[in-house]
């Protein structure tokens, strides 16, 4: 075959020898060059670049330990496999021959079948290595295509969740930059009364197929959220979307966690990551623990959307890590673990310090870093933050409906599945003047809402609030009233009038409840700060004008521009 | 055949690789090996032990490949000699590589016209 | 062999036990325990008294098999786990979906 012909270089001094092997080679079929001493083999590779050099190891001019190393480092990766002819028999000649390159001897008096077949063994090593080297380039090409690609991902999917506010002054968190393709996703976004949204994901698998679901998350996370769509919404959207997309097997562990500013609240919802905390102030701990299967397993019918809601006083923070933290294994197969964990959080004594010592505890257990961690921390703040939430819309230039009125009846059928404040919220921003005003608007909405809903229609006390412990039996009960609801209805009453100048908004709010004190409660509100207090002394600051009526049943609230 | 200065069997396997150019082969060994004997000379004159290592090494390796063991031998303790640096040791095997050269090329043109002839 | 199977004597019940750690590496291997065209168990068991670590994609492959085995009606339990894998399988509520003992 025409491929098996070589060009063999031939590098011996003693004419007769050389006359003898230049025979048995070119017999073989293969091109010979001979050169009579090592210099001139050097010059002859360069020239011919033959693939394979029988060299003889004492020479004149330049020996062919000399010319066998500088052959070696012309030829770079490629394999120019070097048999030295040799008579020499101590071994430290040998050693010699090795140092310098060689891959082989051949000890004379020559031995024509063991020279071919040396030949060929060498042969097919130097295949072998060409064949790597072309493996191992292909493999770097498409690698850095593949990395390419990425980047271009990436910076597709920044786009998406940047729009986030993951650089809130309350938040701290770290990710690697190679998080999305580890599957993990860190989202965070203001609801349009201030709430702040946190997820935290970790898709199955890694590369692109544990990235591509993160894209739709985001989008359903952030559009839903600047919405005001309630946590239980957002999650029962995210779960079908991400059934419907991905493939069996593939799933998104998350937690999925509401602070409001205003309620000094925390709602989670933990599906297959490992516990969050809620690290209070006073160096107590509430575990946030998975009660649910990851987003993405479930049909939309088995789906529990079911929150836990825990009271959150300034100084508190939510914390929320990945599974690389508890996974992270030393050279004993040892994971890092949950109370390793806990321990740095016992010694902590600076807060800010906590990401920082527990990447040291991390480190120092596995003997290096690791770099596929993900941690959020969320601390609970003063309201102040109410005004930097912008209400997403697209602004046509139009003024929008400036004189209209319009009445809608929730019912108990309705009030138990629909939230209709994200709805009534678009209907409203349809007024340009009242834009601005979004988030504020939302808040009120939202607030005279559950108002209604909570203490009018299901008749809840607002004092269990007090505590912590009635606080979240509060929540029970909410959550047990609400899923047998059988009477009562909630009524959005909106009037608006306006002209090129400005105009007003007149709400109402009214229930089907047995109204409530409202002297009295206002005046209690006024002395309380428990979890309960807020709700009403936020309508009015933020409205320009509130009151209640029919003995508490209506509450009515105006907004001006 | 059990011969010290030439192996008939090396040198019918030389025969059989080199075909034609077998001839050639042999004047190529003659000839060189009258060159070596030259240098040889010149070194031990000079006192230039390496270059009498260099030149017996080489000697000794187509000796061998050629069949010529007793020569191959002869080098052998030539190239021992001069590594040591023992130059006294040389004189006398010089002369005995010389006259086993003699014999040895002698056979070997014997060998060259019976190949020629034969 | 991390991954072994059997089928119970009347054909009802297929047994698949795993050693070490069951991860992404043994998807093609655990698959082809399952699916095999000879047999139609009605029972799957996955035998974990030899699984050390189990990572999400072995998550991933369990739901795969419930899948095949007919999703909701599937019957599949998951047996001796050790409290490593049974705290994994915990967190992911996989109880939900799976027999655990």
């Amino acid at each position: 075959m025409a491929s098996d012909r070589l060009v063999v270089l031939i590098a011996e001094d003693s004419p007769a020898d050389r006359m003898l092997l230049s025979t048995i080679v070119a017999r073989e079929g293969h091109r010979v060059l001979t050169a009579a001493n090592g210099l001139e083999a050097v010059a002859l590779f360069e020239q011919e670049r033959p693939q394979l050099v029988l060299m003889d190891a004492l020479m004149p001019v330049m020996d062919g330990f000399e010319a066998a190393r500088r052959i070696k480092q012309m030829a770079g990766e490629a394999l120019v496999p070097v048999i030295f002819l040799t008579s020499l028999t101590e071994s430290e000649a040998l050693v010699r021959c090795l140092e310098a390159g060689g891959d082989d001897f051949l000890a004379k008096p020559y031995n024509r079948v063991i020279l071919v077949a040396k030949i060929k063994a060498m042969e097919r090593l130097r295949r072998l290595q060409a064949t790597v080297l072309e493996q191992r380039d292909l493999i770097a090409r498409h690698n850095e295509h593949l990395l390419s690609e990425q980047r271009v991902a990436k910076a597709v999917f920044d786009k998406v969740a940047h729009s986030g506010c993951l650089d809130a002054p309350n938040i701290r968190y770290l990710q690697s930059p190679h998080a999305l393709f580890n599957g993990d996703l860190l989202l965070a976004a203001y609801n349009p009364s201030g709430d702040m949204y946190v997820l935290l994901g970790d898709f199955t698998g890694h590369g692109l197929p544990a990235a591509i679901g993160a894209m739709p998350l985001a989008e359903v996370f952030y559009g839903m959220a600047a919405k005001g769509h309630s946590m239980p919404e957002i999650l029962r959207e995210m779960n079908a979307k991400l059934k419907r997309i991905l493939p069996v097997g593939v799933f998104c562990c998350a937690t999925l966690a509401s602070v409001s500013f205003q309620r000094r609240t925390l709602k989670v919802w933990n599906g297959g990551l490992p516990d969050g905390y809620l690290l209070r102030a006073d160096g107590s701990r509430e575990p946030l623990v998975s009660r649910h299967l990851p987003l993405g397993v479930l049909d939309a019918e088995d789906f529990d959307e079911r929150c836990e809601v825990f009271p959150m006083a300034p100084g508190d923070r939510l914390f929320l890590l990945s599974d690389g933290v508890l996974e992270a294994e030393n050279a004993d197969h040892q994971l890092f673990g949950e109370q390793r964990l806990l321990a740095v959080f016992d010694a902590n004594r600076q807060p800010q310090r906590l990401f920082d010592e527990i990447l040291t505890a991390v480190e120092r257990f596995r003997g290096r870093a690791q770099d596929d961690l993900s941690m959020i921390e969320v601390g609970m703040m003063d309201v102040g933050m109410l005004s930097s939430a912008p209400v997403p819309f697209v602004d046509t230039g139009q003024q929008g409906p400036l004189d209209w009125s319009a009445s809608f009846e929730f019912r108990a059928e309705s009030l138990r599945s629909f939230n209709p404040l994200p709805f009534l919220l678009q209907l409203l921003l349809e007024v340009r003047g009242l834009r601005g005003q979004g988030g504020a608007l939302y808040s009120v909405l939202a607030e005279l809402y559950s108002n209604a809903l909570e203490h009018g229609v299901m008749e809840l006390d607002s004092s269990l609030k007090r505590d912590a412990a009635g606080f979240s039996r509060y929540y029970r009960e909410r959550g047990e009233r609400l899923a047998c609801l059988e009477h009562g209805f909630v009524r959005f009453h909106l009037q608006v009038r306006g002209d090129q100048q400005g105009g007003r908004l007149e709400l109402g709010v009214e229930d089907s409840g047995k109204g409530f004190d409202v002297a009295r409660v206002l005046a209690e509100q006024e002395r309380l700060d428990g979890f309960c207090g807020r709700g009403l002394s936020l309508v009015r600051a933020l409205s320009k004008r509130c009151a209640w009526e029919r003995g508490g049943t209506l509450a009515r609230a105006e907004f001006h521009w | 055949m059990d011969d010290q200065h030439l192996d008939n069997a090396v040198l019918l396997g030389l025969q059989e690789v080199m075909e034609d150019e077998y001839p050639q082969l042999l004047e190529t060994f003659i000839n060189d090996s009258r060159d070596r004997l030259g240098t040889l000379q010149q070194a031990l004159g000079a006192a230039d032990a390496q270059t009498l290592r260099l030149a017996a090494h080489s000697f000794k390796g187509s000796c061998s490949n050629m069949g010529a063991p007793l020569l191959a031998g002869l080098c052998r303790q030539l190239e021992d000699a001069a590594r040591r640096e023992c130059l006294e040791e040389v004189p006398a095997l010089l002369e005995r590589i010389a006259a086993e050269f003699a014999i040895v090329s002698i056979r070997l043109k014997g060998e060259l016209q019976r190949h020629r002839f034969g | 062999m991390a991954i072994s199977s059997q089928l119970s004597s009347d054909g009802q019940e297929l047994t698949i036990s795993i050693q070490g750690r069951f991860d992404f590496s043994l998807h093609q291997a655990f698959r082809d325990a399952y699916e095999r065209a000879d047999i139609r168990p009605r029972r799957y068991v996955i035998d974990l008294e030899g699984t050390n670590y189990l990572d999400s994609s072995a998550l991933g492959m369990l739901l795969l098999l419930r899948d095949y085995a007919g999703g909701d009606d599937a019957l599949i339990s998951l047996i001796n786990c050790n409290p490593d894998v049974r705290k994994i399988l915990g967190i992911s509520n996989f109880g939900q979906l799976f027999q655990i003992s």
